[in-house]
């Protein structure tokens, strides 16, 4: 918090003089984009950036969905890339032609959610489990049961406000594939949600860092890197790593169509993208790069950063069919009704 | 005054009302009808599903079913917002009554210090009580001074929410009421106990009829906000029942069914327009008897 406000009031006395060469509007995950980036990025091209944030994709597709957002660069996951380019909220910015998509991993390239590589590049990757303070619970987290079905974590457990990520998660608990469109196997997954609900302590997606890292909570919902920068914070927490499988992510910049500053956009994209600034963004963010970075500068490795590295199976978040999404909405209706 | 004048001079506020006001609610309305987009947005069309999923939805078979959740939510708010309005009604009339008791000068302070924390951002206001009700936060911490036992989890409770609400919105019912409450001629009061008229006698019998309308004003200006809050149910109460104004943000947000939530909108916006007509009803016999 500290640096964000640092580089805000760095970025402020130059916003003035920057606007001439021209505005670049960024809707982002909270606290996803180094501000010493974007600070260096205005101070070269002389570009003022304002930066909004979001908590849930489902934010940015509704905003997006609304039209006339105002937005040049939107950072949704892979599942809502696919959404929003097969609703014609994404601009084709021929992504392939980039020089960001040189640097990028190939294992990111012609994918479900892009497969002509022409509205996306990927930022960052990562994936949502869960983190436990081990102060206030010392039990085992090899399994998404201690949060499921919990003995010794009720009352004290805290999930997301949005079903996203929460209900793909029971379904790799229970063995359910994603999106599943099946009523009897989705009933499942309420079941199971329903039995819990009494021993979670609040459905909520803001502020996590204070709720896991005080031991408001004993464990919450979260991701890989946010808990990795928690616990460098001195937070004795823990990235469970659940046997049955994580939830994957991949969040990736796109333009909406109609975005004003498109070439200040895709300008931001590949200054994000080279191999100094991807090293910088990525020790900053700690979540993984999906771009080369200089191994021999970044923070967090295999030995000091194991809730990067899984050894467990990760599973894509998928594009739900409106049938297979309307069975999640009921699931989390029926649960809070 | 010319009728030109009556007619234009009246005009901007007119499109102001109009543009700000009318047109957005046909918006909404139009959009409750409409058919939802298959991830959200909606396409213009006359389709009722929206007001029927209130009362009628599939259940985990097949049959579509009467479920009485949506009714059981807005039953909930509800019986929260009145709740509130109950609690600020009682906290307001004192704090009123003494407020209107203090020399003018006092008075000035006081009503400044009941306005104060409207130039806080709402959020901030609430993220307040987060500290107040949290884990060893202050609450918690006093009742441990004075000998309590090993307390915990005030927060994330439904009392955590109205607690939020009474706080954000209670100075619009102490504002209304201090001014009724200031007009009353003190020689009234004098009046009913000369009468031997009790205590509570005068509270019932001449205190409260002539603190009326400002009480009636404060608890519309308190309850139809309430009817739609939003941040106290996530941030205190911890999301787990869902209330008007979640729903309808649920609806927008990850259920992708925009004309469902309009549907609850309009709903929402029935019940506040039948709460000012049962208030424009008793209005005329207030007059009637002299106020």
């Amino acid at each position: 918090m500290k640096k964000l406000l640092l580089a805000t009031t760095l970025i402020l006395p130059m916003a003035p003089a920057a606007s001439a060469e021209g505005t670049l509007n960024i809707y982002a995950w909270a606290d996803s984009l180094s501000p010493d980036l974007i600070a260096k990025f205005s101070e070269e091209t002389g570009i003022d950036v304002n930066v909004d944030s979001f908590s849930s994709n489902e934010d940015a597709l509704t905003k997006l969905q609304a039209g006339a957002s105002g937005y040049d660069l939107v950072t949704p996951s892979q599942h809502f890339v696919k959404i929003m380019a097969d609703e014609g909220l994404l601009m084709d910015i021929d992504a392939s032609e980039l020089d960001a998509y040189a640097q990028l991993d190939e294992r990111w390239k012609g994918q479900w959610w892009d497969p002509e590589n022409d509205y996306s590049i990927p930022l960052a990757y990562g994936t949502a489990g869960y983190t436990v303070n081990r102060d206030k619970y010392d039990g085992p987290v090899d399994s998404w049961k201690a949060i499921f079905e919990p003995t010794d974590l009720a009352g004290s457990i805290a999930l997301l406000s949005y079903p996203d990520e929460v209900v793909s998660a029971a379904q790799l608990y229970l063995g359910i594939e994603f999106c599943t469109e099946d009523k009897a196997e989705m009933k499942k997954v309420y079941d199971l949600l329903k039995a819990q609900k009494s021993s979670v302590a609040a459905y909520t997606s803001d502020n996590i860092e204070n709720r896991i890292g005080s031991g408001e909570v004993a464990a919450h919902f979260w991701w890989d890197g946010n808990s990795l920068r928690l616990r460098n914070d001195d937070a004795n927490i823990e990235f469970a790593m659940p046997k049955e499988g994580l939830v994957g992510w991949l969040d990736s910049f796109v333009v909406p169509a109609g975005a004003e500053n498109v070439d200040n956009a895709k300008a931001f994209i590949d200054f994000m993208s080279t191999v100094e600034n991807a090293t910088v963004q990525y020790n900053y963010y700690a979540h993984s790069a999906p771009v080369a970075i200089d191994e021999s500068k970044a923070l967090y490795t295999t030995e000091n950063a194991p809730e990067l590295f899984p050894e467990v199976p990760v599973v894509f978040a998928q594009a739900c069919s409106p049938a297979a999404q309307d069975l999640v909405t009921k699931v989390w209706t029926d649960l809070l009704q | 005054m010319s009728k030109a004048f009556r007619f234009w001079g009246l005009a901007p506020a007119w499109a102001l009302m109009i543009l700000t006001l009318i047109v957005p609610i046909l918006i909404v309305a139009g959009v409750s009808v409409a058919e939802r987009g298959a991830y959200g947005g909606f396409d213009w069309a006359f389709d009722l599903t929206s007001y029927r999923q209130i009362l009628f939805t599939e259940g985990w078979t097949d049959a579509l079913e009467f479920d009485p959740k949506y009714l059981w939510i807005i039953a909930r708010t509800m019986l929260y917002a009145l709740t509130t309005t109950v609690i600020c009604v009682a906290l307001a009339l004192p704090v009123s009554y003494f407020i209107a008791q203090q020399s003018a000068r006092v008075k000035i302070i006081l009503i400044y210090l009941v306005t104060l924390p409207f130039w806080v951002s709402m959020i901030v206001r609430v993220y307040a009580w987060l500290i107040i009700l949290g884990n060893d936060g202050i609450l918690e911490r006093v009742y441990r001074l004075f000998g309590g036992a090993d307390v915990s989890g005030f927060l994330f409770t439904s009392g955590a929410m109205i607690t939020g609400m009474v706080y954000s919105y209670i100075p619009l019912m102490v504002l209304p009421v201090y001014a009724s409450v200031e007009k009353i001629d003190p020689a009234l009061i004098e009046a009913s106990h000369d009468l031997y008229g009790s205590r509570w006698v005068t509270l019932r019998r001449v205190i409260l009829p002539l603190t009326a309308p400002g009480l009636m004003a404060g608890s519309i200006l308190v309850f139809v906000p309430c009817l739609g809050t939003v941040l106290e149910p996530m941030l205190l109460g911890g999301g787990k029942q869902l209330m008007m104004g979640t729903l309808i943000q649920t609806q927008f947000g990850g259920a992708r069914n925009w004309p469902f939530g309009a549907a609850i909108a309009m709903v929402l916006l029935a019940f506040v327009v039948l709460v000012l007509l049962i208030n424009a009803r008793r209005m005329p016999r207030q007059s009637e008897i002299g106020l």
